[in-house]
């Protein structure tokens, strides 16, 4: 899967050094509470004015209002990501490709939740962001078949396939497909630890950036099931290979002391970011706002790894997330406009 | 006495090729620096200008940057051979 990197540190470096001006030049702090204070046609346009007119150009004599800039930030997602695929050298191609498998995981099961609940396939298609190795002509294939059975058929080549298979019946006759999600992001999860173990130059940086997604992930599953769920379900959805181990995690969800699980967890993850943001969950009650501290902590934490390992798969990966973060922020805040909800509500579910 | 002639010339000639030597070891060495310097500012240097065109001029000027070292070994090189 990974290349051989024959050409030397060069092309490393100038990957590297793209992703890094790329991520300087996304939208800023101060501009998003700008925003916050703005109308939905002010912040149109000033989506417009950036690097999403290509894209709202290309919809516009199809879509119109906030479905315009919903499909608009996902294509342009799509697309900058597919860009990145091409412009990252030798091995980070591998791990990039592995990082992004979350997208397939996403789109196949958005299109299989789509097709069980009879929405149309053009409304399937707007949601769908091919931002994976199913590109938007596979994807367009799979949500042309008839049947849930015969769109895991047609992954049949898919590194995940697998997990489709077995899941499938079980995800048909429950009628949901949450147990499946958990087996697949844990499948994917295994994968990319495979990637980043195969003895590629490279693979320890990808590695530390996967255990701290992974912790993130688990900490976030902790608080928002902690004391609410049996020690097997929390079992099912805790996923292994991070700085806790599983049993570790049901442990501390079964404590009766968020202090306790606090403290546990500060001192066995001992990083800067995190260390802070633990302190306020002391008193912080709701999911939400722990989840986004949660994220942001990572984001912090990832920064500096991009740092510590310059010319390695974490700036990629930096800018990839941080992406991902800004499209998903304008949706909030176009969406959240729209709804003529307060810029405090929306401001609370941006990650910035 | 010819032995002590052919000597002196031999001993003379040697100089002047451990002179050359030394001068081309001076650039050579130095101009392999300079490259491997050149190697990470080139490759960023191409990506920041790739990314935005207004960076090309701050750019160029610090792959040049190295090219110094060069010249330090040609300026070796030439007080060797010249002086």
């Amino acid at each position: 899967m990974a290349a051989v990197n024959t050409t030397g540190p060069a092309p490393y470096i100038y990957a590297c050094t793209r992703m890094k001006v790329r991520k300087a030049t996304l939208i800023p702090r101060e501009e998003y509470m700008r925003m916050l204070n703005m109308e939905l046609p002010g912040i149109t346009r000033i989506i417009e004015e950036t690097h999403y007119k290509a894209e709202i150009d290309e919809l516009a004599s199809s879509f119109s209002g906030i479905d315009l800039v919903e499909i608009a930030l996902s294509w342009n997602l799509a697309k900058e990501y597919q860009k990145i695929i091409e412009l990252v050298p030798g091995h980070l191609k591998g791990f990039t490709r592995s990082y992004l498998l979350r997208w397939d995981i996403q789109n196949v099961l958005t299109i299989l939740r789509g097709k069980s609940q009879d929405i149309p396939q053009g409304r399937i298609r707007e949601i769908t962001i091919p931002a994976g190795s199913l590109d938007k002509n596979a994807l367009d294939r799979l949500i042309a078949e008839d049947s849930a059975d015969r769109i895991v058929e047609a992954l049949k080549a898919h590194v995940l396939y697998p997990v489709f298979e077995r899941e499938m019946a079980g995800a048909v006759e429950s009628g949901s497909f949450a147990h499946m999600e958990n087996e697949l992001f844990k499948a994917y999860y295994t994968e990319i630890v495979r990637a980043a173990k195969g003895g590629v130059k490279g693979g320890h940086a990808f590695l530390q950036y996967i255990r701290l997604d992974i912790d993130t992930r688990n900490l976030m599953t902790l608080f928002r099931v902690k004391g609410s769920l049996e020690s097997d379900e929390l079992r099912e959805m805790m996923i292994a290979g991070g700085t806790f181990s599983v049993e570790e995690l049901v442990r501390l969800a079964g404590s009766e002391s968020s202090d306790e699980i606090i403290e546990t967890i500060r001192n066995r993850l001992n990083l800067d970011s995190f260390t802070e943001v633990l302190e306020t969950f002391r008193e912080e009650k709701s999911v939400h706002k722990i989840e986004i501290a949660l994220t942001k902590a990572k984001l912090d934490q990832l920064d500096k790894l991009a740092k510590r390992y310059q010319f390695s798969v974490c700036p990629i990966l930096l800018y990839l997330e941080l992406k991902q973060y800004e499209v998903s922020n304008l949706r909030a805040l176009a969406r959240g406009k729209e709804s003529k909800l307060e810029p405090e509500s929306i401001g609370a579910c941006m990650v910035v | 006495m010819a032995v002590e002639t052919m000597t002196i010339e031999v001993a003379e000639a040697s100089a002047v090729g451990f002179k050359a030597i030394g001068a081309g070891l001076a650039v050579g060495l130095a101009g392999m620096g300079t490259g491997l310097a050149q190697l990470g500012i080139g490759g960023a240097a191409v990506g920041a200008t790739a990314e935005n065109k207004e960076m090309f001029g701050l750019a160029l000027l610090f792959t040049v940057i190295p090219e110094t070292v060069v010249i330090f070994g040609l300026v070796v090189a030439l007080l060797l051979l010249f002086t």
